[in-house]
């Protein structure tokens, strides 16, 4: 993640054109969430709103992408670590809205970048139901209780973009198969105390 | 599937045919054809999971019918019926050797086990795991539990599937099965 250039910090200024100082929170959110390949027709969209030529808009808009993203990556927390990233000659009521803008969404960038980061595919929905057979075509009474449970799972959604592909995986399982479960996941439980502990 | 079972070294053909066999015994819980075509590919042979799936499904439905049905071994073959001139030679004399020594102690239903219509939960393995560092975050410590579930669908054949959850999903997910397993002990 490569810290911002001269170039980037002069485009930034494009920003004192803009008509409100929500329209620049909102840009700046907008600009994180945009991967790179969609920075462009970002630009595009932003461009009346700021009366700037498509050029300045595509160069503002990789910069605020790039501060923004620079700024979570390194996970600052206090305003000091941010305004230090500006240069001198920056503007200084421009760099006091960046930055106050910035601490408000950080916490939640975060948590964005952690859930587009690249992982398994994640669970996303879990359903279950318990039944008893009490007949079937070779046994005419039983009483046999059994779990069905279906888990929702999303593939990695890095790969997918905007259209993730959630598959569904329905399992039976019997009261000992169960119990086997409960017993891998009670480990897990086990080894998540210890490790908070330490 | 005749010419693809032509392919199959013998002896990775017997053991195809002792697991569908155990299989249908209830003493394995379905076909681990993953790994046996993994081991096949290994040794040389050009074959993809989706044909070995295929003429596993076919030998499981044989056995199954010819145990309904009580066949001898002579009927099993006779049954195989055209099929058996292009079915290779080491083929038939392993399908009448399997059904020679195990084919008559095959015991069907009465079980209620068997009425498969959905996958099996066979095993769990798990790791909890923390991301150190990512392209995103350069500090992250992001613990995970990381889940892989071994099935066997209901046509026996054993799959995994792997999946990721945060901490607060894990949690829920055990409470979940908590809940399962005490709705179980009062039905």
């Amino acid at each position: 993640m490569a810290a911002l250039g001269d170039g980037d910090f002069a485009a930034l200024q494009i920003l004192l054109k803009a008509p409100s100082k929500d329209a620049v929170r909102q840009l700046c959110q907008e600009c994180f969430s945009s991967p790179p390949a969609a920075l462009g027709p970002l630009a595009q969209r932003a461009c009346p709103g700021l009366a700037v030529s498509a050029q300045e808009a595509e160069q503002l808009v990789s910069a605020l992408h790039n501060l923004t993203r620079h700024v979570v990556y390194r996970g600052f927390t206090r305003a000091e670590d941010i305004l230090c990233l500006f240069p001198e000659n920056f503007h200084q009521n421009l760099k006091n809205l960046l930055t106050k803008i910035i601490l408000e969404n950080t916490s939640s960038w975060r948590n964005e970048a952690q859930a587009s980061q690249i992982s398994l595919p994640r669970l996303v929905d879990m359903d279950w139901r318990v039944d008893i057979k009490t007949s079937s075509d070779s046994i005419a009474r039983m009483a046999v209780p059994t779990c069905l449970l279906q888990l929702k799972i999303q593939e990695d959604a890095a790969l997918c973009g905007n259209n993730p592909v959630v598959s569904a995986l329905t399992v039976e399982l019997s009261k000992e198969t169960l119990d086997t479960m409960l017993e891998g996941l009670g480990r897990i439980r086990d080894q998540l105390s210890a490790v908070a502990n330490k | 599937a005749a010419d693809k079972i032509r392919l199959i070294p013998q002896d990775f053909f017997a053991e195809l045919c002792e697991q569908i066999i155990q299989h249908l015994n209830h003493k394995i819980p379905g076909v681990n054809t993953a790994e046996l075509c993994q081991r096949i590919q290994t040794s040389g042979v050009d074959i993809n999971i989706g044909d070995l799936a295929k003429i596993a499904n076919t030998l499981s439905f044989l056995f199954s019918t010819a145990a309904r049905n009580n066949l001898s071994t002579e009927e099993l073959i006779t049954t195989l019926g055209s099929g058996v001139s292009t079915l290779p030679k080491h083929a038939v004399q392993v399908i009448r050797h399997v059904w020679n020594e195990q084919g008559k102690a095959i015991a069907l239903s009465e079980d209620a086990g068997n009425m498969a219509t959905v996958g099996q939960f066979v095993d769990m393995k798990w790791k909890l795991g923390v991301a150190m560092s990512s392209d995103t975050c350069r500090s992250l410590k992001y613990p995970y539990v990381t889940v892989t579930l071994t099935v066997a669908d209901p046509s026996g054949q054993i799959t995994d599937k792997s999946f990721e959850m945060t901490i607060p999903q894990f949690k829920n997910f055990f409470r979940q099965f908590k809940e399962m397993a005490s709705v179980l002990e009062t039905v």
